[in-house]
């Protein structure tokens, strides 16, 4: 194993890529490979920064899939836990990470085929209830529009915590911590098992998680259309 | 008849213009395609420079017959396909014999190029870009000693001109062209190593790997060659560059620089390959790795796959890290204090300046002069209000008629129905005229 560059955490924090880093790392963003000197800075001062952060009451994540993250264990830090948009396309980034056909592309999607894998796993009424949930009597150009301005929302909070690149246009590059989507179902565990063992290290919460920024449909003029018609 | 454009150098609004006044178009069929494609390989294998009516029909004849069994009437379909190639400028007649006899036809520039296209892999390897660029060389190193000996306008044009734009523009097309065969070459692997996956998953690591790294040895030695070779083409054209700028030859100059640039466009594609093959290729061993290896029965994704569509039933939600911003107070300069709202004020009249009439009430004033005025029988508004206020500065005009209007209104009885014309009353007023039929003075 090759030494590290810094000899103790002095070293390593006065490193001129640290302040940028922790900033990154402690605002959610997961760091890999893509990330180029980010990824090589972590690789070499890991060994310091663990017990660093483990003081203020997080640990930092190094996953074999070859990406970084922090992850808090007590309130010291702050932290939050995905929305439920967040969760549902982060989970068909990561569907679409795995297939095979991805591979052509060389990792890289656009956002009507993430709209349109999640509609066909889960089923458009589904996908609407699930984004759209408030209304008793739904407008069904209204929902639609809405689910879609909720996607997009969703991978633009995403892509600020490392889960997926933004590229020019339509194109998203995936990127590996989409793997942490499935890691409730990675093991030889069953899902609840698995579920259950992340629990109980902090890496998730059971339930809906936090609203997202456009969850609340009273706020949207759609929504307002929708008052007004009822 | 309108100067020919090239691509490189017309402004492209005019370019399209061109287009579009020539109602360019291109629509080849399959059966068209292959149509063609025979007539090429007919022209090489027998070294046809032409082909006659006959020739044509029958060729298109054995292409319907392998494409396509089920067509007939395959003579008037010749006629018809013969037709649209000749509009659309893949078949040219060769012969000047009009009406005289059936004509003799060739492929055009653009039929050789599209056949070339589909067919002809042109691929870039190491033998053929070494040979280009040794060839390049060579041409240049020509050129050069040409260059230095020349002393008339012929000598440059033939020894120098000439040959940069034709022989050397020649052999740089040929890399290009071969460029572009392993861009689609590329392509292809791309799109066989994710069919692989998809159809042999675990068991197809081991060819996607072999693919992986053939590649990248490919495109490694063509860099390597690339960047060894273009660095020895564009020193000796900057050779070339001096000479004529010593000559005063802004012409080959201008040929020259247009050269240095294609062979920059040459070098760059190598690097851009090189550094888009790196990122594909780490890609796809991390993909082979992490995901592959470790999932050799796919159950992975469908595991997934359930968990996506339960979620609704059984939701969860992963935790991140989400600290605060943290408050960086930065120095900032108190904005400056509006000044204060002011009127810029009258400058005072001395007080013994001041008229004695000053101190009495000049409203009351006012409505002893109209009232003297409807006395004396003035019954139009415009008179009274000229005279009253011909005396007074014009910024007190408009003030003073709107009084004397008042007053008049409730000393006398302006009439209601007539017509109120506007009228000029001294300079830069206008005001309604009111004809007064009995002044009431004195009464309200």
């Amino acid at each position: 194993m090759s030494e590290s560059q810094f000899r103790d955490l002095g070293d390593a924090v006065s490193d001129e890529s640290y302040p940028d880093i922790d900033l990154a790392l402690r605002r959610g963003r997961h760091i890999d490979q893509q990330d180029g000197p980010w990824y090589a800075y972590l690789l070499d001062a890991v060994a310091f920064l663990e017990p660093f952060y483990r003081r203020f009451g997080a640990e930092l994540v190094h996953v074999n899939d070859g990406y970084f993250y922090l992850l808090p264990t007590s309130d010291r830090l702050g932290k939050r836990h995905l929305s439920v948009p967040e969760m549902l396309v982060g989970q068909t980034l990561a569907l679409l990470y795995l297939d095979p056909l991805t591979v052509q592309e060389g990792g890289s999607v656009t956002r009507d085929e993430v709209l349109g894998h999640l509609a066909s796993v889960m089923g458009s009424e589904a996908l609407i209830r699930a984004l759209h949930s408030k209304k008793k009597r739904v407008d069904e150009r209204v929902a639609q529009e809405a689910v879609r301005q909720k996607v997009h929302d969703a991978l633009r909070r995403l892509s600020t915590l490392g889960f997926v690149e933004l590229l020019n246009g339509e194109q998203l590059k995936l990127r590996p911590a989409l793997l942490r989507f499935a890691e409730s179902v990675r093991g030889a565990d069953s899902p609840a098992e698995a579920l259950a063992k992340l629990v109980a290290k902090g890496e998730a919460v059971l339930g809906d998680g936090e609203a997202g920024e456009a969850d609340s449909d009273a706020e949207s003029p759609e929504g307002a259309a929708q008052d007004a018609e009822e | 008849m309108s100067e020919k454009l090239t691509v490189g150098t017309a402004d492209p609004a005019r370019l399209l213009a061109e287009l579009v006044e020539r109602k360019v178009s291109l629509e080849l069929s399959t059966l068209d395609l292959g149509f063609v494609a025979l007539l090429a390989a007919r022209a090489l294998q027998a070294g046809l420079a032409s082909f006659t009516e006959a020739q044509l029909t029958d060729a298109f004849e054995l292409t319907c017959q392998t494409m396509d069994p089920s067509l007939d009437n395959l003579k008037l379909r010749a006629t018809h396909a013969i037709r649209r190639l000749r509009e659309q400028r893949m078949l040219v007649r060769v012969d000047g014999a009009g009406v005289v006899r059936a004509g003799e036809f060739a492929l055009s520039r653009l039929a050789s190029a599209i056949v070339e296209f589909f067919l002809e892999e042109e691929v870039l390897t190491r033998e053929s870009l070494t040979l280009l660029t040794r060839s390049l060389l060579g041409s240049l190193s020509e050129i050069l000693q040409a260059a230095e000996v020349a002393d008339s306008d012929d000598s440059w044009r033939i020894g120098v001109t000439a040959p940069l734009r034709v022989t050397v523009n020649e052999l740089i097309s040929g890399i290009e062209r071969r460029q572009r065969g392993l861009d689609v070459q590329q392509e292809e692997f791309q799109r066989e190593m994710s069919k692989l996956l998809e159809v042999d998953w675990f068991n197809a690591i081991d060819r996607c790997q072999t693919l992986l790294d053939s590649t990248a040895k490919t495109l490694r030695e063509l860099n390597e060659i690339l960047l060894r070779d273009t660095h020895l083409l564009l020193s000796i054209l900057a050779d070339v560059s001096d000479v004529a700028l010593q000559r005063s030859r802004p012409d080959v100059e201008a040929v020259t620089r247009r050269v240095m640039e294609q062979i920059d466009r040459i070098a760059a594609w190598g690097s851009a390959r090189q550094r888009a093959w790196s990122e594909y290729y780490e890609y796809v061993h991390r993909y082979l790795r992490d995901i592959v290896r470790l999932d050799p029965s796919r159950a992975l994704t469908q595991r997934l796959r359930s968990q996506l569509s339960e979620h609704a039933a059984r939701p969860f939600a992963l935790t991140v890290a989400a600290a605060p911003p943290l408050r960086l107070l930065r120095s900032v300069l108190p904005p400056e204090p509006p000044l204060p709202v002011r009127r810029p004020k009258r400058e005072k009249e001395e007080e013994d300046d001041l008229p004695a009439e000053a101190t009495k009430d000049p409203l009351g004033e006012l409505e002893a002069q109209v009232t003297e005025l409807l006395l004396q029988g003035v019954n139009d508004l415009a008179e009274l209000t000229a005279r009253v206020t011909a005396d007074l500065p014009l910024s007190e005009q408009f003030l003073a008629a709107g009084r004397v209007a008042h007053f008049v209104a409730r000393l006398a009885r302006p009439p209601v129905n007539s017509r109120r014309p506007w009228v000029p009353v001294n300079s830069g007023l206008v005001i309604e005229e009111w004809r007064l039929k009995k002044a009431n003075v004195g009464h309200e």
